[in-house]
């Protein structure tokens, strides 16, 4: 039956039909959330977080502030000082969300957009060899009942499901933010987006200030309805600047106040010692604490030292 | 009950040839009984013209609708109700300024929690920025627990949170589409179950209007203060309460100011700064405008995790 002929008000037809609903088929197997074009109620929603698992970041304690891990439908900023591991972070996330769903990770593959060139074919190698042999070691020990040789997983594997893309100035940075929406509807099983680091092109040679902003905005909206309507993660690394305020020079993230709202939570890395610690700065959710990590050969892991509490702020 | 030709002189535009045009539809003079339906058609079509435009009201009307219908709506937090004399009020467009991570969303998901809990009364949440977070709603309606609430826990809780209708908007014509979408609904009174829509919050609108704002047009400044104003008319004609948030830029000396300049700054009828101080659970807020109390009153408030 035409979705012409039914009993309803002329604009709620006419919504139905330029949405593309011509047949009473089509509208069957939606549930009233779809049609509500875009509108929720709020236990819709908590049901559908719990739908969504978190990638984690092979580090216990960092996965313990996080919630679990890095949440998918939200953008993540991690910012640091060089140095302190935010590529590796990148890479990591990069490898962990293919981890199969059996395995409770997400089996989906990511996008890796790299604008200083700091991507390492070999490390990501070198990680991802790593990943494979935690998970067989964890075939072995837990799964006693499996046969050995389940994981058909090859390094190679992790490599070819990592999309990676080079930009060298801010305009194709922008371009390649627009095009992201198609690609993804492309490759439905993309699940992570990290930009690595999306500040760069932006700190230098800009003489227009008010143009960085508006421009910076825009991305930050793109990247965000990108997370909510694909219900993936975005992931943004981000240079440290020093600012003066208040009468001292301090360190803060890069871009300026306004960026630092465009982002859904916020971590940063930081030096303690000689130890390495990531704090929860921002999130609707989560608390503000800090986690000790390390960075080995075999990626992100936990932090090696003796105090291994998590120190609530 | 004058012929028409005399009122001429008082009224030049009942010139002769409108007169001419009276006659061919047998009219002549003020009064007469063969154009009733003329004149019924054209008190018709003066009401509608009136309806465009809010009805006039004097003072006790407007004292009287203030009384009547603009109640204040607690937020749920202590500190905030002291210091706005009871809460957010009705008909009137609340601002949260801040710096990144100083609580306005905490806020307005404290406020969210509050209205659909205590006031039995319908939410509309319009987010740009992936923060809406049901389950740290859930933790403050739990916060306060209520002996009737424990008994049908899943139930009551399923019922709360279906007061609340979240959007995601990432631009601010999609804003005006669903604002506009909103007052439809609100006019025709076609209300989601039994609960009437009191507040509406936009979180945050500064993302949707810094992309557009400056450069050299002033479409963006014409598309932000249309906004302000349809939010405005929104809380004045359906009663409710409007809050929005905005982050802050930095100004002269390193001080920071509230974002979206200048003109954004008439447009709400309070604004509220809010600051928080790092590694504790403690919130500081002072009024930066209101209508009825001095600006740099200020408290402070806990919000807990």
């Amino acid at each position: 039956m035409e979705v012409g002929r039914l009993p309803i008000s002329a604009s709620q037809r006419g919504k139905l039909i330029s949405a593309g609903y011509t047949t009473l088929s089509s509208l069957s197997s939606l549930s009233p959330s779809d049609l509500a074009l875009g509108a929720q109620t709020a236990w819709d929603m908590l049901h559908e977080d719990e739908m969504f698992p978190r990638i984690t970041t092979s580090c216990l304690d960092l996965d313990n502030v996080l919630g679990g891990g890095i949440n998918c439908k939200e953008v993540t900023e991690i910012g640091g000082v060089p140095g302190i591991g935010k590529t590796q972070l990148g890479i990591q996330l990069a490898v962990n969300v293919q981890i199969p769903v059996d395995y409770g990770g997400l089996g989906a593959k990511a996008i890796y957009i790299d604008t200083e060139g700091s991507f390492m074919v070999e490390r990501v190698l070198q990680i991802a060899e790593a990943c494979i042999e935690d998970m067989t070691e964890c075939n072995g020990l837990l799964r006693k009942d499996f046969q050995a040789g389940q994981l058909k997983m090859h390094p190679n594997n992790i490599l070819e499901n990592i999309f990676y893309f080079r930009v060298c100035s801010y305009t194709e940075q922008i371009a390649l933010t627009n095009y992201l929406d198609k690609f993804i509807s492309e490759h439905k099983d993309v699940k992570v987006v990290i930009v690595d680091s999306v500040t760069f092109h932006f700190r230098q040679d800009f003489d227009d200030m008010a143009l960085r902003t508006r421009l910076l905005s825009g991305i930050a909206l793109k990247l965000m309805k990108l997370a909510k309507e694909h219900g993936l993660a975005v992931v943004l690394l981000n240079q440290v600047t020093t600012k003066y305020i208040e009468g001292s020079f301090q360190l803060t993230l890069a871009l300026g106040d306004s960026w630092s709202h465009s982002c859904t939570n916020r971590v940063i890395l930081y030096w303690n010692g000689n130890e390495r610690y990531a704090y929860i700065d921002k999130s609707p959710s989560l608390r503000s604490a800090s986690a000790p990590y390390s960075v080995t050969s075999k990626g992100i892991r936990n932090s090696a030292s003796n105090c291994k509490r998590i120190r609530m702020m | 009950m004058a012929p028409l030709k005399y009122l001429e002189q008082e009224y030049p535009i009942l010139d002769s040839n409108f007169r001419n045009f009276c006659a061919t539809h047998g009219i002549f003079s003020e009064q007469q009984s063969t154009s009733e339906r003329l004149k019924q058609g054209i008190t018709q079509v003066l009401s509608i013209i009136d309806g465009q435009h809010q009805p006039w009201l004097n003072g006790m009307e407007l004292l009287e609708d203030a009384q009547l219908n603009k109640h204040v709506l607690s937020t749920g937090c202590e500190g905030i109700d002291l210091l706005l004399q009871g809460g957010l009020r009705m008909g009137q467009l609340t601002e949260l300024v801040g710096a990144s991570s100083s609580g306005k969303t905490q806020v307005c998901l404290l406020a969210t929690s509050n209205v659909a809990k205590k006031h039995m009364d319908g939410v509309v949440y319009l987010d740009t920025g992936n923060s809406f977070s049901p389950q740290r709603v859930i933790d403050f309606i739990r916060q306060n627990p209520d002996p009737a609430i424990d008994q049908a826990k899943h139930r009551i809780l399923q019922k709360v949170m279906n007061r609340i209708l979240c959007h995601s908007v990432f631009d601010i014509f999609t804003m005006f589409d669903v604002l506009h979408q909103l007052e439809v609904n609100l006019r025709s009174q076609m209300q989601k179950g039994d609960c009437q829509v009191r507040l509406l919050i936009v979180d945050s609108i500064s993302s949707l209007v810094t992309p557009i704002l400056g450069g050299g047009g002033s479409q963006g400044h014409a598309l932000m203060t249309s906004a302000g104003f349809l939010l405005k008319k929104l809380a004045h004609e359906h009663n409710l309460v409007v809050l929005v948030t905005n982050h802050t830029v930095g100004g002269e000396g390193g001080i920071s100011k509230p974002a979206l300049g200048e003109s954004w700054k008439s447009i709400p009828h309070v604004r509220l700064r809010l600051s928080h101080d790092q590694g504790s659970s403690i919130y500081n807020v002072s009024v930066l405008k209101h209508p009825s109390m001095a600006s740099g009153k200020a408290a402070r408030f806990t919000i807990y995790d």
